[in-house]
């Protein structure tokens, strides 16, 4: 019989890679929008 | 070739220890921006020189860079946890790449490219099931390979493992296989693209529908042209919408067959399974579709995923290792070999049609 880990145990902030990037991103988006990063170069 | 990628450190969701992670992402920026500076250099070494020489996309230095680090020296520990968070890059990068699409090119293209992604999602399946019974693979070690080959690679896999209670041993076969032959195609594609002159268009969406793992295909595209990495992305997009259809058939089949618990919720397990980055690269198209960001910061949003996506290319070359393919054994490589010429030779075709349907 495998034992929970305690890092097996859910989080309040697990959420998956996927939806992190998606936060990440909408966070990036917002601070574009809102003028805190400006003119980022490539 | 021997490719094959390095078994991933695991990426746990969150809290993540973030300190642990510093120096694997210092180490992309750096094989990334090393790529960046190299292509850079060259064309204006050339140039001065008045050389006649070939414009090399940063993609495939900072991949070549990343796989001589990976190959000729080894990684240590302390940057392995930081390189595995090339996923995450990439899927920032595609959400932010959303900025570049109005919604008028995400419905025609998108819509192309769905039409193409069913054809394409049903025959891989039953060519790899087909290839599977020949070589006398395991069932559930031929539905990995089979739902990797036509759908997403490894996220595919991964959820196609957890969903048909597949064993570890299978589906480290099926990653290794379907990684191998994304790196092939990272240097095949783009070469025969250019001898069937494909336009960006055309060659982006072979590249989304014909390369597995969504790294490998968006930085396929970007091998031939920034625009032909665009389209490549949104066509993998549509490629990954489909995810959660295909591994709930899987799971349904191996229930009915006893091999794994029934699925209750279906509604719950398609959205558990499906790609939200795909909802934030919608929501970014729409944002800008209806001019929520000036011309300026859209630009900067575009800029930002470029980023993104240099961190993920540099990630693709220092996790593939070429000495671990021969501890994966060569029969599922064998499959997923012919699979994976036969799908890239019928994506081809598919390609093709429609181009001299819609002109692409």
């Amino acid at each position: 019989m495998s034992q929970e880990k305690p890092a097996d145990k859910p989080s309040h902030f697990a959420l998956s890679l996927d939806s992190w990037a998606v936060v990440a991103a909408l966070i990036l988006a917002v601070a574009v929008r809102f003028d805190l990063l400006k003119k980022i170069p490539w | 070739m021997a490719t094959v990628a390095v078994p991933r450190a695991q990426l746990k969701p969150v809290p993540w220890s973030v300190l642990r992670l510093v120096p694997g992402i210092a180490l992309l920026a750096a094989v990334g921006y090393a790529g960046k500076f190299l292509e850079r250099f060259l064309n204006t070494y050339a140039k001065a020189h008045h050389w006649t020489f070939p414009n090399i996309e940063y993609v495939l230095w900072a991949i070549l860079i990343g796989l001589v680090i990976s190959n000729v020296l080894t990684v240590p520990k302390i940057f392995q946890a930081g390189i595995a968070t090339y996923e995450f890059w990439l899927k920032v990068g595609i959400v932010l790449l959303g900025s570049r699409f109005v919604l008028a090119d995400i419905l025609k293209l998108g819509g192309i490219s769905l039409a193409l992604v069913v054809i394409e999602i049903s025959l891989s399946l039953a060519l790899m099931h087909w290839l599977g019974k020949v070589f006398n693979l395991s069932p559930k070690l031929t539905s990995l390979l089979a739902v990797g080959s036509s759908i997403c690679g490894v996220s595919a896999i991964i959820a196609a493992k957890g969903a048909i209670d597949a064993d570890d041993e299978d589906s480290t076969f099926a990653i290794a296989a379907i990684l191998a032959l994304g790196a092939l195609a990272l240097f095949t594609f783009p070469l025969v693209g250019h001898a069937f002159h494909l336009s960006d268009t055309a060659f982006g969406l072979w590249s989304g529908l014909g390369v597995d793992n969504t790294a490998e295909a968006t930085a396929t595209g970007a091998l031939y042209s920034d625009a032909a990495g665009k389209v490549a992305v949104l066509a993998k997009t549509a490629r990954n919408a489909m995810i959660g259809f295909v591994v709930l058939a899987y799971a349904i089949y191996w229930a009915k067959r006893g091999q794994t618990t029934a699925v209750g919720n279906k509604a719950a397990f398609l959205w558990n399974k499906f790609p939200k980055f795909v909802l934030g690269f919608l929501a970014i198209s729409l944002l800008v579709s209806f001019h929520t960001f000036t011309k300026d910061q859209a630009s900067s949003l575009a800029n930002l995923s470029r980023w993104a996506f240099l961190l993920t290319f540099a990630g693709v070359g220092l996790r593939t290792n070429f000495r671990e393919l021969s501890k994966q054994g060569v029969r599922p490589f064998i499959v997923g070999a012919f699979g994976e010429i036969l799908i890239a030779a019928l994506t081809f075709g598919l390609v093709f049609g429609a181009n001299r349907i819609w002109g692409l």
